[in-house]
């Protein structure tokens, strides 16, 4: 026990869930087991106020307070005040947050007993808790092919380490690769992000792994055996010279994923023409042959002999590594869900990844803004037989910051929002742009200064979200209420552009039972602390990178990429790796507590 | 004019109702979605800006609480789970309270004890009136049935001293109710509104106020037209009773047993009707809370509803008990009839629920003649 002053325990048991996980008698219990904890109250034992805590300092003669629970530091200022007041050392507050350390989304009593008892012999977790070393290898493997995951294989690559790139579909690149131009410096994303997709194919560490997904990962941190389940493309990468003469033979049609459905590609596809690696692969579901056993026009078509075989079987393999970073992104959410907005219903209600797609110089209209319409097969599509918008709206929050639909803002849409708006003034000079905003959150670098830009630029930024579009007409019918000026807007537009939050990825479930790491209510991946550790998970060996930890932007997924690159890179260097901080006993924590005591100061 | 902020509004406010205005981060969604805020009359985002900056004064010059009809839609698509549809119907309690200068409608709203008491003693001062006061008087009930084998109700419940008391009842609750719009026309146009407006044009708009107390234009303007047409049923068939009761009681409350086809009956028949239809939809709305307009049930809204059905099914079983010479029977449930009506009345109509009657219409009447006000 490195700490002897009497101490009272205080835990904050208003954690606002129902029921509450945590048994807060069983921790009372054990905390009575150290012979300096003087008293231990709950947040129903009394009322917390400044002269109640002030009674209880005093009655108990308290030198030293902690409080535990969720989020403690809530209440710190109630007790560092009655301390002062006490006439006691108002530094002497100490928190315990049950949020970090691991204790996982069912508060493990264990692990919760362990906080404790590192808080109140007054020797740091991060001393008792520390798991046993492992040997590792050199290996890497990064699951999801988007610029984070980009980023990380390279940091790791460039070290001279074998990384695994392992990507769900058809070519790496991510989100990223389908926008047209970042906020708030403008670039284009193509330019930016195209030469790192071709880096990662060509470098010799890197072994690309497209169109495969992980299926079982066993093992322990530094040696996880990972099986890859490789899906069929049916064409063969090596001899594949991409030339599209099977595409151009092909009869069957699907809406194109990277293209967000904007546009129809071929059953036999390559996802876009800067596509990494820049090979053809085929849509088993709309393949006629896979179907019916008839068609092989794209065989009969082929150039070189062999390439495309339409009967090959998915496979899997089996790969070894020491180290797994999970880069797996987010999901757009689904507008259709807010029915008021008739996203779905309306053909010129889209969300922000088609409009995304609709600006790109690569994309369906060649950039140009355009109206969909029906194709000759009734599929509602893009192109640019049709007029140009003149007025058009675009509505924040959509999905987010709503306790119907995610509570939680997804910290792009502002900022990508107004990127829509300047954009459409550059390429329709003429046309009117309606902002419809709740709070404007240009919270990054520069952001707030491209904000004031936009706003300089011939923009309506209004502040108060729409109720809903209707469709009058040709026109779509938006009424809202203009805040700031107090009073009711009533508007025909020709376009509403729905600014669509952030969700955890469709695999995020899937992977965390996989890996054995949490995910909060929201589906997002657990970091291992949040202020210190945002890249760790609670298991050694597996760290998050990107947006798969939470919504950001594309610097911030960058930065998480190489993080987490340095902390593999820092194992590989030392040759031994952490084991899962869940893997220690309280037995453990407790012996060491006991050793550390003696040390003298 | 100065503002004034009231930080302690926040506390009378809660008493009046369920409702958390501090989640509201002014999206606006709630005025967007609402098909009766209007220029000029933005609810309910902007009152609830007003609740949480405790500005008491604009609060209480606002006519827009009136104007809600609580069809609910504005908290279905809320964001927060603010309510906002619940917090312009505790803003009209506080109203009603801050409207009636006698303070009574603040208590009955916030203390249940005040206004269980007031009914109470109200029913118990009518039962001793029946079974002292006019014994005394020389009306004494009989078994003895008219020669048609109706009961001879006016033996036991004479029509000119019910009548008497009638008009008395409806001449209290008409001066206080009179007085509280006063208080309302002062606060709204007078003193916070500072406007001026001619006389012509209080004289040219009066049709709005008789229009929506008859048929309620704006409550049909909500996106959901089911209510509008119980609401209607409801205050038409109450409407019809009171002005039957009131003032034509010597026509209504006869021995002789009418054919069916007499007006007297048919207009009993049909109020009875409408006011059973409009307490079914309310009542079963309430117990079933589908209905996000139903979710929030303050104790003076069960109270209504409970009063309104007894005084319902009692004045019924008169009828009945009536024409199938029942004299004990009648005498009982006449009785029981009075003792609920008469709290009903007196304390509903000038200080609680009821007295929505008149804020209602005369909020939209009011609220035109601002649209013609100039600044004083």
């Amino acid at each position: 026990m490195r700490s002897k002053e009497i101490t009272g325990l205080f835990f904050y048991n208003h954690s606002g869930l129902y029921p509450d996980p945590i048994d807060y008698s069983e921790l009372i219990r054990y905390s009575y087991l150290f012979e300096n904890v003087a008293k231990a109250y709950t947040y129903s034992d009394f009322i917390w106020n400044e002269k109640n805590i002030l009674k209880k300092i005093e009655e108990n003669n308290f030198k030293r307070i902690i409080i535990a629970g969720l989020i403690p530091g809530t209440v710190k200022a109630l007790f560092s005040k009655a301390m002062a007041l006490a006439g006691k050392d108002p530094e002497k507050v100490l928190l315990a947050s049950f949020n970090d350390y691991c204790t996982g989304t069912l508060f493990n009593p264990e692990r919760l007993k362990i906080v404790l008892a590192s808080i109140i012999s007054g020797i740091p977790y991060e001393f008792t808790g520390i798991p046993d070393e492992l040997p590792v290898n050199n290996a890497t493997l990064v699951v999801g092919g988007g610029i984070s995951g980009i980023q990380a294989a390279l940091e790791i690559a460039y070290s001279n380490n074998l990384v695994y790139l392992v990507e769900k579909s058809g070519t790496i690149g991510g989100k990223m690769a389908t926008f047209d131009k970042t906020f708030p410096t403008l670039d284009c994303a193509a330019c930016i992000l195209t030469p790192k997709m071709v880096e990662v194919n060509q470098h010799p560490n890197i072994r690309l792994m497209s169109y495969s997904e992980i299926i079982e990962v066993t093992g322990r941190p530094g040696n996880f055996n990972v099986k890859v389940l490789k899906k069929a493309r049916k064409v063969n990468v090596q001899t594949c010279i991409g030339c599209g003469t099977c595409a151009e033979k092909c009869p069957a049609q699907a809406p194109s994923e990277f293209d967000a459905g904007t546009c129809m590609r071929k059953a036999i596809y390559i996802p876009f023409p800067q596509a990494v690696p820049n090979k053809y692969l085929v849509d088993a579901e709309n393949c006629i042959y896979l179907k019916n056993g008839k068609c092989k026009a794209c065989v009969k078509a082929c150039p070189v002999p062999g390439c495309i075989d339409l009967d090959e079987q998915d496979s899997e393999v089996i790969i070894n590594v020491g180290n797994i970073i999970i880069a797996t992104g987010y999901k757009p959410f689904d507008a259709g869900r807010m029915t008021q907005f008739g996203y779905g219903q309306f053909p010129n209600v889209l969300n922000s990844l088609e409009f995304e797609r609709l600006l790109n110089a690569s994309g369906p209209t060649s950039g140009n803004i355009h109206f969909r319409s029906q194709d000759k097969k009734g599929n509602w599509i893009f192109n640019t037989s049709t007029g140009k918008p003149e007025k058009i709206a675009i509505i924040h929050c959509v999905g987010s910051r709503d306790k119907n639909f995610n509570k939680y803002c997804s910290r792009v849409c502002c900022m990508y929002s107004l990127k829509f708006a300047h954009l459409i003034m550059e390429k329709l000079p003429e046309a009117e742009i309606f902002e419809y905003f709740i709070d404007m959150r240009s919270f990054g670098k520069g952001y707030e200064e491209f904000y004031e830009r936009i706003k300089q630029e011939d923009v309506s930024i209004i502040r108060g979200k729409t109720a809903k579009v209707e469709q009058h007409g040709e026109k779509l019918f938006l009424r809202g209420e203009d805040i700031l000026k107090g009073e009711i807007l009533e508007n025909l537009v020709d376009m509403v552009i729905l600014s669509v939050g952030l969700e955890s990825g469709e695999d995020a479930g899937k992977i965390s039972e996989m890996l054995n790491i949490a995910t909060n209510t929201d589906g997002w991946f657990e970091e291992a602390h949040y202020n210190l550790d945002p890249t760790g998970t609670c298991r050694g060996g597996i760290f998050l990178a990107g947006t798969c930890q939470g919504p950001k932007d594309i610097p911030d997924c960058v930065a998480q990429g190489s993080a987490a690159a340095a902390r593999v890179i820092q194992s590989i260097l030392k040759g031994r790796i952490r084991d899962d901080s869940m893997s220690v006993s309280l037995e453990h924590v407790e012996r060491k507590i006991e050793e550390l005591s003696t040390v003298p100061i | 004019m100065s503002v004034r902020v009231q930080p302690e509004l926040r506390n009378q406010l809660i008493q009046f109702g369920i409702g958390d205005w501090n989640a509201c981060y002014h999206c606006g969604t709630c005025t967007a979605q609402c098909p009766l805020s209007e220029e000029g009359f933005l609810f309910p985002r902007k009152k609830i800006r007003l609740m949480q900056m405790g500005l008491k004064n604009e609060l209480e010059a606002s006519v827009e609480p009136w104007l809600c009809y609580y069809c609910g839609d504005c908290s279905t698509s809320c964001p927060r789970d603010a309510n906002p549809g619940e917090l312009m119907m505790s803003l009209r309690r506080y109203l009603t309270s801050i409207y009636d200068w006698t303070g009574m409608s603040k208590k009955f709203y916030t203390s249940e004890l005040w206004e269980l008491g007031f009914i109470i003693a109200f029913a118990a001062l009518v039962v001793l009136s029946f079974l002292i006061v006019l014994p005394s008087m020389g009306y004494h009930f009989t078994r003895e049935l008219t020669a048609e084998g109706g009961v001879q109700v006016n033996a036991f419940a004479p029509i000119h001293v019910v009548e008497t008391f009638d008009w008395t009842m409806a001449a209290i609750v008409a001066s206080l109710l009179i007085s509280n719009i006063l208080r309302m026309y002062y606060k709204i146009i007078w003193k916070y509104g500072n406007m001026k407006v001619s006389i012509w044009v209080h004289i040219r708009e009066f049709w709005l106020l008789i229009l929506n107390f008859t048929v309620q234009p704006k409550f049909n303007k909500c996106d959901d037209k089911r209510y509008w047409l119980s609401h209607w049923f409801l205050m038409s068939g109450y409407t019809i009773m009171f002005i039957v009761i009131v003032v034509y009681l010597p026509w209504f409350q006869t021995e002789k047993i009418l054919p069916v086809w007499h007006p007297q009956r048919l207009l009993g028949y049909y109020a009875t009707f409408g006011l059973l239809f409009g307490l079914f939809v309310a009542i079963i709305g309430r117990i079933q809370r589908k209905d996000i307009k139903f979710l929030f049930s303050h104790i003076s809204d069960w109270l209504f509803l409970a009063m309104l059905t007894l005084t319902a099914i009692t004045g019924i079983l008169i009828h009945i008990f009536r024409i199938t010479g029942m004299p004990v029977a009648t005498y009982i449930s006449y009785i029981a009839h009075m003792s609920v009506l008469v709290p009903m009345i007196l304390i509903e109509v000038p200080f609680s629920k009821w007295s929505h009657l008149a804020y209602r219409p005369f909020a939209v009447y009011f609220q035109q003649l601002k649209k013609y006000a100039v600044p004083r």
